[in-house]
């Protein structure tokens, strides 16, 4: 059987059978489960294609799986305190934590905590990275979701506390699910509400792009990966499927069934907790209350398959099926370093005993040149230069160009390998 | 020969004058002993057909070309004229705009001081009819000649031109506003005059100017200098509003103080709107997707080059920089001579005259102004600096010298002989100036400036300030707290002072000690609602923009009070102000959002009187903050049992829509852990047993007393109980019923999706056999929430008690006969039956049951037909046919009872009918054989 491209992996609160279990996205048929303890809301998370995090219902540590050994714990990291929310930056450098009101931000090379970041005022109830890790959204049940830059968090700069670069403060009530789109700091960023609405905001200026208004409280929220469908997971079991691409003249929607693309799945008869849809858009995964997993295709709005699970359905997810999963004898690339629980290493006493280095940006050093949007103009530049030259310039000058800019390459690559060996002497040198 | 000559001779005869004759007169000497009279000609003989004339027959080219005339009578005539025919025929204002503005404005410059009032009238009255669009192609000519007056050498022409002025800023402030280069250079004129290059005395930089001192004018030095300013102040003022509007910068005077604090985060999306939904489609997402929005923040680095393309417009820091270099040290010396000139004494500093309070006012007012010429946030900041950096100690050294100033008690000083003279000034002050300007003001206005000058949170600084800011401290602090009543255009003022103060000195100590004193303040009775509203939402914006910033706000225990009494007071107001109670809400959602535990206690206490379902804010309220008040529950600490008593009246008295009492069920399901939402929360904010009592009583829609006292009523609505139905039934409004049909299908949704659904269905069996089995009049509603409950909740393997399923069968009996004996609105009838159906079909015991129930041998002969109309009905439901089919033979029996026992001759309609559907329904089952049977 050849590896799956995508698979689902879905956790319950009751844990009887299994903590989380992963499953085929076409027939529904289980290939692994993993053990050991129950996985809270929204604190699912596979870090790094190599790890599964789990933070565990009601109580104050995360349950580490290396993903190709299912029956054993890998390890249990212990936390400050009951964690609401558990998110792994795609990169597979940060994990981000909602423990009650504060969000711990750790480093996976080193297990530092590197910032706690209180500026909500109830509990966490998500957080999302966005897809190039460079932002994340947490919102909680003090109705903002706030969207932070992970560089300027994570800033060595002990006299200013980080501050979200937005507030997004139009929710009434707890935000209940948050949902990032693809394109990094340009994304769009979907947050649903008890409050009857699910909004879409602009990562880049914290303006709200859409507000639907539905008639109960809408407690998961996600796009498919082109941005044509806002899918919506209501309080009563139905999942809204909001069309983005109608031609309505009015910010706020009311939320009617019509026939241009505003539909509804019908079939769950609780709380919908958890939404994914698979990378080419046309599956859509649920996760409800009534303990059951069901998988919709997006386009005739039939479900597919259900599976049965023994309690609330806290997560469910289609990821892309990690290289190690289903290689018995793999090894992660990185082993996981032991988590600190505090802020400064050196008060924990035993700072040394990694041995390790930690590198952190300053904050007057910190070396991004451009804004994203002049980067963009001039690669639309280049591009556009380019393709100038490849049409209109005649062969001889492309090759001698060719050629030239080839010397370059070479040049600059041993510059940098150069500047490579001398940092790593600088920072190797005894003493 | 001889006669010749002598001929010749007398023709030429020469005459002797003689010294001491008089000299006679030529031949040819005119005599000029006639008399002339001029011919005037006041008006026109002539009845002109060609067009209005005045009241002189003059029509408006005569009129237009007398204004050139020599004659300034005649010209202030012409204008006079203009004005009678101008006003009697509007319409002509519009064809000869152009000419009569031309005209009017070159006369401006008049030398005669009457013509040019005339000429002032006359534009008065000219702008008053047009519009600002239409006077836009003129305006070039009208300043032009304005600019001329103003710079004239002639004083009395300067004065004048400051009238037109007036004029202009009155109905045409956006147009003036646009000349401003032209003009401030002029204002700066009319008080000073340009120093010689050489002197040598100017520090100030490029174009020192020296205040002008002119003895021949008609009024005093400070006088004039007073009235330019004025004039320089309005026409500041015109500038900073008639700037197009930027993003979040709201340049209100009153209430938009603080939007400027708010920081980077602006959440408007008006012209976001408008740029993507102006091209047509949609494509709120392709677009910004591509690109980002213009007011995206989102930088990797910062920009550290200005703004691009300065341009002449006077909203860059460094175009009023320039402009205020030369300004400020004029003004100052202005202060200086107001302030000295007038007492000289140093322990009465303090007392001011009228007239040099309404200068200082004057002054204070215009280095605001020239603030807040920048509209950007970052522009704004450097202005401050600047001024700080240039001119913090002349400032401090003139301005607080003698900082809370008063008004000097003018007559007592003076004797009365200078009385007389004192009135006249005052009159002309007042004409001048405007009116008399309160101490207040003055003082307020002077905190005001000083306070932006102060910087924001560094130590040194702070230690700096620190003798002028207490001065500042004490005043405002009096002034608050000492029991007056502040206007609200006064207060607006003290409060952007506190703010500005408790932002920038970062110190508990200060903020506890400006916030007490706006505190009392806010609690003194009887305030206007104006001044209530402005002291509200200094607070909820103190509270909800800096509290995260500012530990120091955030741990003072003024606010803390004073959100702690925000509660108490919505009960108080009850539904006297809506637009205040909404101000309130708006402030304690938020803070009950964050978890304020002030607040929250707060709330919890008066919980039960804020959801009073008689008088409670949640009913009396509009339905916005009812709303709100409904999403505030969800931040509640916890629900007592009384509390969910009243919530569950407030649910199904219908004074909140049926949406709004869907959302608070659902709030109060959310809240429970037996909804499995709520994640680990130690602290059980309903309990199980109030939560199942509160879905319960919203189910039934009526307390038990309620229940009880209707047993003993006998109103009209009541329907006896008979055999058809033995229940009598009490029938609620179709209003109300629909309202507790919405409500009862939220209430199923929310037990339906309970973990335990026997256990579920054995409490709320326990409960109706418990409470409302034992009834004999029973409203519909309750019946029909009841039948619609039981089937939905009902779980296939549990086994409903008999005496529930006896209730239900008396229940269905009786619905189904009352709505075929009353008039019912179709949503109602649609209801009804859908409930007794589904109850019917999924509990087949209870269609049994009702079908026993039916004895047609004591029915009377009226009931038959209602009889019939119920079995008819059950034989077409097609989802009951199998069930009926289980019945047939009970079925059967019945049919032939009643066959049997109705002794009509003719067979009626009903009978037809009812046997038509029984044949039709058990043909395809038995073959007609039971039809043999009847007959």
């Amino acid at each position: 059987m050849s590896a799956p491209v995508e698979v689902v992996l879905s956790a319950d609160s009751a844990g009887q059978l299994f903590n989380c279990a992963v499953f085929d996205p076409h027939s529904g048929s289980e290939f692994l489960s993993y053990r050991g303890g129950n996985t809270s809301s929204r604190s699912l998370t596979v870090l790094n294609g190599e790890y599964i995090l789990g933070a565990q219902l009601g109580k104050n540590f995360i349950n580490v799986w290396e993903i190709q050994r299912k029956d054993q714990l890998q390890q249990k990291i212990v936390c400050p305190g009951i964690v609401t929310c558990l998110c792994a930056s795609p990169d597979g450098l940060y994990v981000l934590a909602g423990i009650a009101e504060a969000i711990y931000l750790w480093e996976m090379s080193t297990g530092n905590l590197l910032a706690i970041l209180s500026r909500h005022y109830q509990d966490v109830s998500c957080i999302r990275f966005t897809d190039d890790s460079s932002h994340f959204v947490s919102g909680g049940k003090d109705n903002l979701a706030l969207i932070w830059n992970l560089s300027s968090v994570v800033q060595l700069d002990s006299s200013r506390t980080p501050e979200p670069c937005h507030i997004l403060s139009r929710h009434s009530l707890p935000i209940t699910d948050i949902h990032c789109g693809l394109m990094g700091p340009q994304a769009r960023v979907a947050t649903a509400s008890l409050d009857q609405t699910v909004k879409v905001w602009e990562v880049s200026s914290g303006e709200m792009l859409l507000s639907v208004l539905f008639d109960v409280g809408i407690m998961s929220v996600t796009f498919d990966p082109c941005e044509y469908f806002l899918f919506c997971g209501g309080s009563d079991g139905n999942i809204f499927q909001v069309s983005l691409c109608s031609t309505s003249l009015s910010r706020d929607k009311t939320f009617q069934t019509d026939s241009d693309g505003n539909q509804v799945f019908k079939g769950h008869r609780n709380l919908v907790t958890c939404l994914s849809v698979s990378m080419d858009g046309t599956l859509l995964l649920s996760g409800s209350n009534d303990e059951t997993v069901r998988m919709w295709d997006v386009q005739s709005k039939q479900c597919i398959w259900s599976i049965n699970h023994k309690g609330h359905v806290t997560n469910a997810v289609i990821i892309p099926a990690p290289a190690n999963m289903f290689l018995a004898d793999s090894h992660p690339a990185v082993p996981l370093p032991r988590f600190s629980r505090h802020l400064n290493p050196s008060e924990q006493g035993d700072g040394t005993g990694s041995g390790g280095m930690c590198l952190r940006l300053g904050a007057s050093t910190q070396v991004t040149s451009e804004t994203s949007l002049k980067v963009l103009e001039r690669c639309d530049d280049k591009c556009g230069s380019v393709l100038c030259q490849s049409v209109f310039g005649d062969g001889e000058n492309t090759k001698v160009r060719v050629s030239e800019l080839e010397e370059e390459v070479k040049t600059l690559k041993k510059i940098n390998k150069d500047l490579y060996e001398f940092s790593t002497q600088l920072l190797t040198k005894p003493n | 020969m001889k006669t010749k000559k002598q001929k010749r001779q007398g023709d030429f005869q020469k005459i002797q004058l003689k010294v001491g004759k008089k000299k006679p007169k030529a031949d040819n000497a005119t005599n000029v002993n006639f008399r002339s009279k001029a011919i005037h000609l006041p008006e026109q003989l002539k009845h002109a057909d060609s067009g209005p004339t005045t009241h002189r027959q003059l029509d408006i080219k005569d009129l237009l070309s007398k204004l050139h005339h020599i004659n300034s009578n005649i010209k202030q005539g012409a204008l006079v004229g203009l004005r009678e025919l101008l006003s009697a025929q509007p319409t002509l204002i519009e064809l000869h705009a152009s000419a009569v503005l031309s005209e009017v404005a070159a006369l401006f410059t008049d030398k005669d001081g009457s013509v040019r009032a005339a000429a002032v009238r006359l534009l008065r009255f000219i702008a008053q009819c047009i519009s600002a669009e239409r006077v836009a192609p003129f305006f070039p000519l009208l300043s032009a000649h304005l600019t001329c007056a103003m710079t004239h050498i002639s004083e009395a022409i300067q004065e004048d031109a400051l009238r037109v002025l007036d004029v202009l800023l009155e109905h045409y402030p956006g147009l003036l506003s646009q000349r401003h280069t032209v003009l401030l250079t002029n204002f700066l004129e009319l008080i000073s005059q340009k120093r010689k290059a050489g002197t040598g005395q100017d520090k100030s930089g490029k174009g020192g100017f020296a205040l002008t001192i002119s003895t021949n004018r008609s009024v005093t030095a400070q006088q004039w200098r007073l009235t330019v300013l004025l004039r320089l102040g309005s026409f500041l003022q015109a500038v900073v509003e008639e700037r197009p509007l930027e993003e979040g910068v709201t340049s209100m005077i009153g209430l938009g103080m603080w939007a400027g604090e708010k920081g980077s985060v602006t959440s408007v999306d008006v012209s976001w709107e408008e740029h993507v939904f102006g091209k047509g489609r949609i494509q709120v997402f392709e677009n910004s997707g591509a690109v980002p929005t213009p007011h995206s923040t989102y930088r990797l680095r910062p920009d550290s080059k200005a703004v691009a393309g300065m341009n002449k417009e006077l909203c860059s820091a460094e175009t009023v920089q320039g402009f205020a270099g030369t300004l400020v040290p004029l003004m100052l010396e202005i202060w200086v001579e107001a302030a000295g000139g007038d007492r000289v004494q140093t322990d009465s500093g303090h007392l001011l005259s009228a007239e040099a309070m309404a200068l200082m006012f004057q002054i204070l007012t215009i280095l605001q102004l020239l603030r807040r010429l920048t509209p950007q946030r970052d522009q704004q900041d450097i202005l401050d600096a600047w001024f700080r950096n240039s001119y913090l100690t002349d400032f401090k050294h003139h301005f607080m010298k003698n900082f809370p100033y008063g008004l000097l008690e003018v007559a007592r000083h003076r004797k009365k002989a200078d009385g007389k003279r004192i009135r006249q000034q005052q009159v002309a002050t007042g004409t001048v100036a405007g009116g008399n300007v309160e101490p207040l003001a003055l003082n307020v206005t002077l905190c005001q400036v000083m306070v932006t000058l102060s910087l924001r949170g560094q130590d040194h600084v702070e230690a700096e300030d620190a003798d002028w800011l207490g001065t500042i401290r004490v005043f405002i602090r009096e002034t608050l707290s000492n029991g007056g009543k502040l206007s609200s255009k006064h207060l607006a003022a003290l409060l952007e002072v506190v703010w500005r103060m408790i932002v920038t000195q970062r110190s508990r100590v200060v903020t506890d000690d400006l916030l007490q004193a706006v505190y009392v303040q806010y609690q003194q009775r009887n305030l206007a609602v104006s001044v209530r509203t402005l002291l509200l939402h200094f607070f909820s914006q103190l509270y909800i923009q800096e509290h995260q910033n500012h530990p120091h706000i955030a741990r003072s225990r003024i606010l803390a009070r004073w959100l702690a009494s925000l509660p108490v007071q919505l009960v108080q107001l009850c539904s006297r102000n809506p637009q205040l109670s909404a101000q309130l809400l708006e402030t304690i959602h938020p803070a009950a959002a964050r978890g304020n535990k002030d607040l929250l206690q707060s709330l919890q206490k008066n919980a039960c009187s804020i959801y009073d379902p008689q008088e409670g804010s949640v009913v009396v309220l509009p339905v916005e903050s009812q709303k709100r008040l409904v999403q505030i529950l969800h931040f509640l600490p916890t629900f007592p049992a009384e509390l969910l008593a009243c919530l569950s009246q407030v649910c199904n008295t219908g004074r909140v829509s049926a949406s709004l009492a869907t959302m608070l069920i659902r709030t109060i399901h959310l809240r429970s852990p037996l909804s499995g939402w709520s994640s680990s929360s130690q602290d059980v904010p309903v309990k199980d047993v109030d939560y199942l009592s509160f879905f319960f009583t919203t189910l039934t829609g009526f307390s038990s007393e309620m229940l009880q006292a209707l047993q003993d009523t006998d109103e009209d609505g009541l329907m006896p109980s008979s055999t058809l139905s033995p229940l009598s039934v009490f029938t609620t409004t179709l209003e109300q019923f629909l309202h507790h049909w919405d409500v009862v299908e939220e209430v199923c949704h929310c037990l339906d999706t309970l973990g335990s659904r026997a256990q579920c269905f054995d409490v709320i069996q326990n409960a109706i056999i418990k409470n409302l089995c034992g009834l004999v009049v029973v409203p519909d509603c309750v019946c029909a929430a009841i039948l619609r409950c039981v089937p939905r909740l009902l779980d296939v393997n549990f086994l409903p008690s008999d005496t529930l399923l006896h209730f239900l069968s008396d229940c269905c009996l009786s619905m189904l006969s009352l709505l075929l004996q009353l008039e019912q609105s179709a949503r109602k009838r649609d209801a009804v039956w859908e409930a007794c159906f589904a109850a019917m079909s999924t509990v087949p015991r209870l269609l049994r049951l009702v079908l026993q129930s039916l004895h047609v041998g004591d029915l009377c002969e009226e009931e038959l037909p209602v009889l019939a109309q119920i079995l008819s009905l059950l034989l077409q439901h097609t989802q009951l046919r199998n069930h009926m089919m289980a019945n047939a033979s009970l079925l059967q029996h019945i049919i032939q009872d009643l066959t049997h026992f109705y002794g009509g001759e003719t067979r009626e309609q009903w009978l037809t009918d009812l046997l038509y559907c029984y044949s039709v329904t058990l043909s395809g089952h038995r073959a007609n054989m039971g039809m043999r049977d009847i007959y």
